[in-house]
């Protein structure tokens, strides 16, 4: 064991505690998807498309099941039989979401689309059958781009959609017209976004385990969100016939009475939330696709008639970034075949299959125009977002709420009179569209951009234009504009003063005047920004209304009877150190020492349900404030017991390092054990609950935002087209940090990942929507070489009187990169008039608005 | 030269973490995946299997290697570590592994077998590298988490923490 060198019961948060998930992981000993091998589990390889877009005409696996240690292959067919299609799920009033199978057996939309499923005795043997099936596809004319896809004579990817472009909405805020009709001015620009990678180290991965005497399925899996990867694959996989499922409801009496318990709990706990929501999308999916409510009854049947659900297990995660939120379509495959052979069947994916279907982001394209007056005044903002979201859509979080959270915090920190946001989303033959730490970011991409033009346009400085506009401290809004409360902790503009004040732009032109001597190019950029984390109560309704529910965060915590203390939460953890964070918040209220706790996720017959797990940037508020709430509880149970105990008053006890006393009397203490068996009793089995508590968190109230400006200096050397950034700098505000070497960690991934963005990374498909980028010597991930040191301010405000004010930080640094470093492209471009409006910025791209090479 | 039909197996046999290891395997399967699996030592992951990512970086007589792109074949008489050899008997942790979680080097830590190992190869051929030489030689293998930072101090704490083992100036 690695011991924590912090042995004191007071204080840890707020400490760069050392992590407690160090010991098993630094030694090789984590357990990670791939390294799970349940007793003669078989292997599966999927059948991938090589078109972008054909129609199947016939599939031949006939010498593939004979192949060697072949035990059966799935064709698309068989899994349709098999399953029900992925429901839609977050509709919005006008748009349509395709139905579609975890295999596909009549069309494929993308390379990679999986269209058979092989399971052998081992990988190896697995891949072998792959090649012995033959596909006849009909190629059909693919869509390879936004603009092809918003074309209205281009071949559709879903017959009952109305061509590709699958939603079209308006959402005003303000007399936009009249607004702009006022404004001394109007600053128009285009910026494109390419389509980008979460890429988290460890490829996706599941093993279905089916136990051989009950048949229960043991999901183990690298998932983001356990709770609903177990209820989807229950959904998707109960396919008994109508009769069969019927009886199954009338038979299982206890089952029934479970699931409408459960409903009731649910429906009752979330009434408001529920009450709230606007069931538009619904109905007009339901008009679109009559067939939506027949597959959903069937759905619904085959839950209620199950005899059981599986668990869901996720043990260590190799990073997600938002992909291991999505449910893979392979996981259902998987489970179908696991169900129909009875044997336990694994997956893990290749880096090749998570490059092509792993999941994508970011592509869209954003026409924004800025209404100001000539003295800088903002007045309104105008943006047309066009998202491409690949073939399938994205589950359960896709392109739609993305849509959505991107219209709510378009106009991010600065005052407007009016706002309106055009939304469409596009089908194209691409991989699908996935949650990408901080999913709306483009929206300050493109807001943080326009206002660097504008203030060109006005000869103004970026970050005078900024600070004139900005809200601040005193001059606030009750609300932003498109809704969400604002409060102290929307501190943007603090930390904006503070980067300039540690950028000096002044002493920055003196010395870009030295390096223009030189021939070299500097530029610095800024980028300001506040994200929902988790942002105020009504910040969910402003989404999208009722989706509140979708947020709810809940911890556990338990006194066995022999002293062990175990905290069970929701979330999900891979990578953000939760076992850390939340055991010192758990050892602060306790009393005891951090390696007192045992933190327990990712198994769903021990965790509370979360749509959720992790993601959204809630573990630290919401999931440390549940944690906080069910520990205190459970001490105030020790301390009354205790008192008891001790013959003594409650309100004179306290608890130092684990013991447990009477103020001024510690060697008359009691012990976490001493407590616990008199509670359960000699008779009770060591690990049997003694004290426990649950917290169901709703979070702080109002407030919740977290707040940073990004600058930087970067240096452009127009011979290479190479760009270096020589200065990196980061003012965030996240409240109170629980452990600050941890949010540092965080602030710099996230800042890694946008330069990424920025320089190096694209997922580009050719004109016939051939992916370009399938290893990793075309889908470039920055090394330590490219990635720059990054300076990290703190400023903790706090909410007054507001307890758990901690304010997430998971997804920040990947907001702000982007914005920062384009504007710094631009800047150090000066000399060449060059408009970056494109947010991949490879070396070509950089000597074409340098004037050195011609535009492609 | 031997001609070996594809699903016959053949005999290996080396040092793996200072035991002797044999086993009968197809000539195709990696070192990785034997190690992995025949030698059930899952310490070493799998990022990419096509040699970029450097998550499988293992020491093969001291030098590291990708065991992705290596076959098991290959590795026939000679001495392998893995992740899982770094420890000392007693359990206590490799400078390397204690300077890691001294300077909070990794998050999801996928990639950390292959980084500590990479490490442990830098230094051993040199004891005292610059910060820019840590990157250069780091610079193949991929993290995705940490923006690399932490594991650059990491190495720098572990040269301190291996120098002062030698008797060194820390």
């Amino acid at each position: 064991m690695t011991s924590t060198e912090q042995t004191s019961g007071l204080g840890f948060v707020g400490q760069s505690v050392k992590r407690v998930e160090d010991d098993r992981l630094l030694r090789g000993e984590g357990k990670f998807i791939a390294d799970v091998n349940p007793e003669g589990v078989l292997h599966a390889a999927f059948l991938r498309s090589p078109m972008a877009h054909a129609t199947i005409r016939s599939i031949d696996v006939g010498e593939a099941r004979r192949a060697r240690g072949v035990r059966a292959v799935f064709t698309g067919q068989d899994i349709v039989d098999l399953t029900h299609p992925f429901p839609p799920f977050l509709m919005l009033g006008g748009m349509y979401t395709p139905l579609y199978w975890a295999l596909s057996a009549d069309k494929v939309r993308h390379q990679g689309d999986p269209v058979a499923l092989v399971v052998a005795e081992s990988r190896y043997l697995a891949e072998d059958a792959l090649e012995l099936i033959e596909v006849d596809y009909e190629p059909l004319q693919a869509v390879a781009t936004i603009g092809q896809a918003l074309q209205s004579d281009r071949e559709q990817l879903w017959e009952k959609a109305d061509g590709n472009v699958l939603f079209d909405a308006y959402h005003d805020y303000g007399d936009i017209d009249a607004v702009f009709a006022d404004a001394d001015r109007v600053v128009t620009e285009r910026f494109s976004c390419q389509r980008q990678s979460n890429q988290p180290m460890e490829t996706r991965g599941t093993t279905i385990e089916v136990d051989p005497e009950t048949g229960h399925l043991t999901v183990r899996s690298a998932t983001q969100s356990s709770h609903f990867l177990r209820w989807i694959i229950a959904a998707l996989t109960e396919k008994e016939s109508v009769m069969d499922s019927i009886k199954g409801v009338i038979n299982q009496k206890e089952r029934r009475a479970a699931f409408g318990a459960a409903v009731k709990e649910f429906v009752t706990k979330n009434k408001e939330e529920l009450d709230k929501q606007d069931n538009t999308g619904m109905k007009d999916q339901m008009k679109t696709d009559r067939s939506t409510m027949l597959h959903m009854q069937r759905i619904g049947l085959g839950l209620l008639g199950a005899d059981q659900y599986p668990t869901v297990v996720a043990d260590d995660i190799g990073g997600g970034f938002g992909a291991k939120g999505s449910i893979a379509r392979e996981d259902v495959a998987l489970a179908a075949a696991a169900i129909e052979l009875g044997k336990s069947v694994k997956w893990v994916e290749d880096r090749v299959e998570n490059l092509t279907d792993g999941g994508m982001a970011r592509e869209e394209d954003l026409t924004i125009s800025l209404a100001l007056d000539n003295d800088g005044t903002f007045r309104g903002l105008k943006v047309d977002v066009v998202m491409d979201q690949g073939a399938y859509p994205g589950f359960p979080v896709g392109a739609g709420f993305t849509t959505q959270i991107m219209k709510v915090m378009f106009p991010g920190t600065y005052r407007f009179e009016a706002f309106q946001q055009r939304s469409r989303i596009v089908c194209t033959n691409k991989g699908k569209y996935v949650a990408y730490r901080g999913p709306w970011a483009n929206e300050t991409w493109a807001r943080e951009r326009i206002i660097d033009v504008a203030a060109r346009a006005l000869n103004m400085s970026p970050t005078e234009l900024r600070a004139r506009n900005m809200m601040g401290e005193g001059d606030m809004d009750e609300a932003m504009i498109t809704g969400p409360t604002l409060d102290v902790t929307m501190s943007t503009k603090k930390t904006f003063e503070r980067a300039v004040e540690i950028m000096d732009p002044e002493a920055f032109e003196a010395e870009r005047r030295a390096a223009a001597d030189e021939g070299r190019y500097l530029g610095m950029g800024f980028c300001a920004y506040h994200e929902a984390a988790p942002g105020p109560r009504n910040y969910t309704d402003a989404i999208n209304p009722g989706t509140g529910v979708l947020t709810a965060e809940s911890a556990r915590t338990v006194v066995e009877a022999d002293g062990s203390i175990k905290v069970i939460t929701s979330q999900m953890p891979h990578g953000q150190s939760h076992e850390t964070t939340y055991a010192q918040v758990a050892a602060t209220e306790l009393g005891v020492g951090i390696d007192d706790i045992e933190l327990v996720f990712g198994n769903t017959s021990r965790t509370p349900f979360s749509f959720l797990g992790t993601g959204g940037s809630r573990g630290g508020p919401m999931g440390g404030g549940a944690v906080r709430g069910s520990s205190r509880e459970v001490r105030e149970k020790v301390v009354d017991h205790a008192a008891r105990m001790l013959e003594a008053s409650a309100e004179d006890i306290e608890i130092v390092d684990g013991n447990i006393h009477v103020a001024g009397v510690p060697a008359r203490g009691l012990t976490y054990a001493d407590v616990a068996r008199d509670v359960a009793g000699v008779s009770a089995a060591d690990d049997a609950e003694a004290i426990e508590a649950r917290c169901d968190y709703e979070g702080a109230g109002d407030g919740g935002w977290s707040c940073a400006t990004h600058a930087c200096i970067v240096e452009v050397d127009i011979d290479t087209g190479m760009v270096s950034i020589p200065r990196y700098v980061v003012v965030e505000d996240c409240g109170p940090i629980i452990n600050p070497a941890i949010v540092d960690g965080q602030v710099r991934g996230g800042v890694a990942q946008g330069v990424g963005a920025v320089l190096y990374e694209s997922s580009h498909y050719d004109e016939d929507a051939n992916l370009q980028a399938t290893t990793y010597m075309d889908y470039l991930i920055p090394t330590a070489m490219e990635i720059p040191h990054v300076e990290i301010h703190h400023m903790e405000t706090l909410s007054p009187g507001r307890e758990n004010d901690f304010r997430g930080v998971g997804e920040g640094g990947m907001i702000g990169a982007p914005a920062a470093l384009t504007n710094a492209i631009e800047d150090a471009l000066r000399p060449f008039n060059a408009r970056v409006t494109d947010q991949y910025l490879p070396p070509t791209k950089i000597l074409e608005l340098a004037g050195v090479i011609a535009p492609d | 030269m031997t001609t070996v039909q594809p699903h016959e197996t053949t005999g290996v046999a080396f040092t793996l973490n200072g035991e002797a290891f044999g086993a009968d395997v197809e000539p195709r399967r990696t070192l990785s995946d034997v190690i992995r699996e025949d030698a059930e030592l899952t310490g070493t992951h799998l990022g990419c299997e096509h040699g970029v990512c450097g998550a499988c970086t293992v020491l093969i007589d001291g030098q590291p290697a990708r065991s992705c792109l290596m076959l098991a074949v290959q590795a026939d008489g000679a001495d392998v570590t893995t992740i899982e050899g770094l420890a000392a008997p007693d359990g206590s942790l490799h400078p390397v592994q204690q300077a890691m979680h001294d300077a909070h080097g990794f998050q999801c830590a996928f990639c950390s077998p292959g980084f500590m190992m990479s490490t442990i190869a830098l230094l051993a051929e040199n004891p005292s590298p610059t910060r820019d030489e840590i990157k250069e030689e780091l610079s193949g293998n991929l993290c995705r988490c940490t923006g690399y930072e932490t594991i650059l101090n990491g190495v720098e704490t572990a040269v301190r923490l291996m120098g002062a083992d030698r008797g060194g100036a820390s």
